[in-house]
């Protein structure tokens, strides 16, 4: 899948609820009737820098195995930049479509 | 923003971060793992793939080679030291210039807002002087705004001390002087500005640290006691504390309030003459006001001066404002110098450099094993280039450390030496450890490159990059054994050349009858009574008159032009006797009569430049609207330029009116340190109120001398040690090259070649390097010496005996040093070296 495109899934992802990571590839996974699998060698370094530049932040919770581990979810930031990121993949999408079908 | 905060809570608290990451990705392969899905990926890379989001992984390979690099360097203790010394002497000797520079330029004064002092100085496009007259300083003071405060110091010769044979150093200043430099005293009190304008005050004194020292026993009670000056009364009130720093860097024994200059100098109108240059001026510019406002406030009222005394301000004159708080106000030529002694020193961290990285690439080989291991293993070049620069780094950082400890004792020892006030120290100040952290890595740059370049390319079969090192030392050391062998030279020249007169037995007595009040007429009778009183002393063989005797405090120069080339000229005025008493032949022609006006005795170096070919004598020599006759030519002497070789002297002959400044020149038959005791009773017999100053002209020309010898002394040293460092240097690479080719040496002696086609063929590939090092040092060298001209006294800085010396110096070095590997070499047991692996 194209790369740049995770960050705005993992957004897109957490708009509803907190999830922990391995949640949140599920339902990557899921949402996209399996066509996307992401993988850990790539999710966790996107969660990192998500997390600093301040997009997501994480907080200890219980998971549903009984277990300690950490839930992400969006900041006000976050929000925003979801927000950004939709409209200009939205656009480019468009152009590239455009281009696609009259070229 | 926020976002570099978050970036430095994940330098922070790294060990927390890490482990969240860590219980994430666990928990993530549990999870996959009970769905049945197991992904065996490299755990360890990804954690460090995601930290690398994080954004400090450059520091962390930092730490790492720093680590290895000093666990290497640790390993091979003798190459360390080596390298470490070498570093320090090349950074230590740019380190300890650059101090001494600091100290005398750049460093303020400790002294309260030394940015708004300033010195202030009378300046034109054909002129220079730097002492104003004090009326013209007041003039200043009471109209300028953008001034809010001038201080003002008149030198004077030497005081007598309450019947001292040897007078003590001592200056008027005006009473806010120690005020506005915030000096506290040891003992008593300093000058009140209150108290001490008043011209009727009670005369008062004070004594500086070293004087009460010295002369007072250290003895607390002299604060209100009387002593006498010159004979006249002043109660002592302080003692200036230990490390006191004055303007301008001189440090008199007594310091007096200016506005009792008259009572102690009887009958002195200096400080009223508005033609009579007395004081160096200094001020502090008012808050807020630059020192360009200032320039230009004052220029205008510079005009408004010239419109009151017209003759005594020049066309096109203002003031120029320098800062003033600094141990020395900076003169261009003297950034000249510094730039000189700059490149000399740059140079010698050059051949350490090139040094070090001959050292370097020696080691480059025994580490193939190593590097070979390592790229194997998959290190990047990249990165083992990365870690190769790191290594010089922290090799340099330590030879800075030891080249700043160097640079240390070098100077203490240097300032206990020379006379320097005591608020100067050697400890480094931000300026200097920034300029060493600079220096470093500089260096690092320049030796490290190299080497790491070639192990990262694993090219280390090309000779090209030892062939340049060798180069490259033979040029700088070439450069720096010719400077040193031109300034000794020129040492020597000082040290034997006649300069023209017989300073030997000659005593200057300066009786100042102008200063105390003389009229032309009455100075032209006491002379005439003072010099009828010495020819009667059977220690005086000769007396004359002469306005600026030899090595005085004061000099006149003017420039003229001849045949389109500028010429300096010094002129004097002198008496009759004048050639007689000082030793200095009549070529042509004859002295002056007395009362001769409209004549001028010219050097023989003038007038072969005035009038080549043809006999002077009968010329005319043209001075403005004036023209003289030539009536004698003498021999040239430089009475008034004692270093500059190509100066050309006049002489006019001393009239009635130019009485009041004259000086009497006194030769002794023999010794002439006998004679001022017996000048002062004959000068306190005829007017008790004069203190003449008398000095010795032989003693004067010896400390000139010995500056000269100091300065040629160090840089001979300097320019050795840079020497023998490269000498080593190359002893390394040759031998480094010999021990390469061991095998091939053995080889061939054992096949029956002479030793001698042996050694041509070891040595073959740094013939070349040699030669155009040479060439291109020696280039180098007679273009850089062109700046020293004026400290070399004499000696053509193209001079072929230094640059033959120094050459053959250096060849011999150079010889020695790639001969000795390779005749160790040569010695080999054939047959165990032909055997071993």
């Amino acid at each position: 899948m194209p790369s740049g495109a995770l960050p705005m899934l993992i957004l897109r992802v957490l708009q509803t609820r907190s999830l922990h990571g391995y949640a949140i590839a599920q339902r990557i996974h899921l949402l996209s009737s399996e066509v996307l699998a992401v993988e850990e060698g790539l999710l966790y370094p996107t969660l990192q820098k998500m997390l600093v530049k301040g997009w997501v932040t994480a907080e200890w919770g219980i998971s549903e195995t009984n277990r300690k581990v950490r839930f992400y979810s969006l900041t006000p930031e976050g929000r925003n930049c979801l927000k950004t990121e939709l409209s200009d993949y939205g656009r480019v999408t468009q152009a590239i479509q455009d281009i696609l079908r009259t070229a | 923003m926020g976002e570099i905060f978050r970036r430095i809570r994940y330098l922070l608290h790294r060990r927390r971060f890490d482990k969240e990451l860590e219980s994430d990705m666990e928990f993530h392969r549990e999870m996959a793992a009970r769905e049945g899905r197991n992904n065996f990926g490299n755990t360890l890379r990804m954690r460090e793939q995601a930290r690398e989001a994080w954004g400090w992984t450059w520091l962390d390979r930092l730490v790492q080679d720093l680590r290895y690099a000093a666990r290497t360097l640790g390993r091979s203790p003798g190459f360390t030291l080596t390298a470490v010394l070498v570093l320090a002497i090349g950074i230590g000797v740019n380190v300890a210039g650059f101090s001494l520079f600091n100290m005398v330029a750049l460093k303020p004064l400790p002294v309260p807002d030394p940015g708004s002092l300033v010195r202030l100085e009378r300046r034109s496009p054909q002129s220079y002087t730097s002492e104003m007259p004090y009326a013209s300083a007041l003039f200043y003071r009471d109209h300028a705004k953008s001034l809010s405060a001038m201080m003002a110091v008149l030198g004077v010769p030497p005081m007598e001390i309450d019947g001292d044979l040897q007078p003590t150093s001592a200056s008027f200043a005006t009473a806010n002087y120690f005020a506005e430099l915030g000096t506290r005293a040891a003992y008593g009190r300093m000058f009140e500005p209150a108290r001490e304008d008043d011209a009727s005050a009670a005369p008062v004194a004070v004594l500086s640290y070293s004087l009460w020292q010295r002369r007072f026993g250290a003895d607390p009670s002299v604060v209100g006691r009387t002593i006498h000056l010159n004979g006249k009364p002043a109660t002592v009130i302080g003692v200036t504390p230990y490390d006191f720093a004055t303007l301008g860097g001189q440090h008199p024994d007594i310091w007096l309030p200016i506005a009792q200059q008259p009572y102690f100098v009887e009958g002195s109108k200096v400080l009223t003459n508005p033609s009579a240059g007395s004081v160096r001026m200094w001020g502090r510019l008012a808050p807020g006001v630059s020192p360009k406002m200032a320039a230009q406030e004052l220029l205008a009222l510079t005009n408004e001066l010239r419109r009151q005394h017209p003759k005594d301000i020049w066309n096109n004159e203002y003031i120029d404002i320098k800062p003033g708080a600094h141990l020395q106000v900076m003169q261009p030529e003297m950034y000249r110098v510094a730039a000189m002694v700059a490149v000399l020193t740059l140079l010698i961290l050059a051949v350490a450099c090139a040094n070090l990285g001959g050292l370097l690439l020696a080691r480059a080989v025994t580490r193939e094993h190593e590097m070979g291991i390592r790229i194997a293993i998959g290190a990047s070049r990249g990165r083992i280039f990365r870690q190769l620069c790191t290594e010089s780094l922290l090799l340099a950082f330590l030879g800075a450390a030891a080249g700043l400890g160097l640079s240390y004792v070098v100077l203490r020892v240097a300032l206990s030496r020379l006379d320097t006030p005591k608020w100067v120290t050697a400890v480094p100040d931000w300026r200097v450890l920034l300029f060493t952290i600079g220096i470093s890595v500089v260096a690092a740059l320049f030796f490290g490159l190299t080497p790491a370049l070639q192990i990262a390319r694993q090219r280390q079969r090309k000779t090209i990059a030892r062939q340049v090192l060798i180069g490259a030392q033979v040029a700088a050391s070439c450069v720096l054994l010719i400077v040193a062998g031109l300034l000794v030279r020129a040492s020597l020249h000082a040290l034997y050349t006649d300069p023209g007169f017989g300073y030997e037995q000659l005593l200057s007595v300066d009786p100042q009858l102008g200063q105390h009040g003389y009229t032309p007429a009455d100075a032209q009778a006491f002379l005439a009574q003072m010099q009828s009183r010495l020819l009667a002393v059977p220690g005086v063989k000769s007396v004359s008159l002469v306005e600026m005797p030899p090595l005085g405090h004061i000099v006149d120069r003017m420039t003229t032009e001849i045949d389109g080339h500028s010429v300096a000229i010094y002129p004097n005025w002198v008496d009759s006797g004048f050639f007689r008493t000082m030793g200095i032949p009549l070529v042509l022609g004859r002295s002056f009569y007395a009362g001769e006006k409209n004549a001028v005795i010219v050097s023989q170096s003038l007038a072969r430049k005035q009038w080549p070919g043809q006999n002077p004598i009968g010329q005319k020599f043209k001075n403005g609207d004036d023209s003289f006759l030539v009536v004698g030519v003498a021999g040239n002497a430089r009475v008034n330029a004692i270093n500059d070789d190509d100066a050309v002297e006049l002489y006019w002959p001393a009239q009635t009116a130019d009485m009041a400044d004259m000086v009497v020149m006194v030769k002794a038959a023999d010794e002439p340190g006998t004679l001022p005791p017996i000048v002062k009773s004959i000068s306190a017999s005829l007017d008790p109120k004069l203190f003449p100053e008398t000095r010795q002209i032989k003693l004067l020309y010896h400390d000139n001398v010995l500056g000269v010898e100091r300065v040629a002394m160090a840089v001979s040293l300097i320019g050795f040690v840079a020497v023998m460092v490269a000498g080593v240097g190359i002893i390394g690479l040759v031998s480094f090259s010999v021990s390469q080719r061991l095998k091939e040496i053995a080889i061939r002696l054992a096949l029956g070649a002479k030793k001698i086609q042996v050694l041509a063929a070891v040595l073959r590939q740094f013939a070349w390097p040699i030669v155009i090092g040479m060439v291109v040092g020696t280039g180098i060298a007679a273009a850089a010496s062109k700046v020293l001209r004026k400290a070399l006294y004499g000696v053509d800085n193209l001079d072929p005996l230094s640059y033959a010396a120094a050459i053959l110096v250096l060849l011999a070095i150079v010889g020695l040093a790639a001969l000795l590997p390779t005749r160790r070499a040569l010695r080999l047991d054939l047959a165990k070296t032909l055997h071993y692996e």
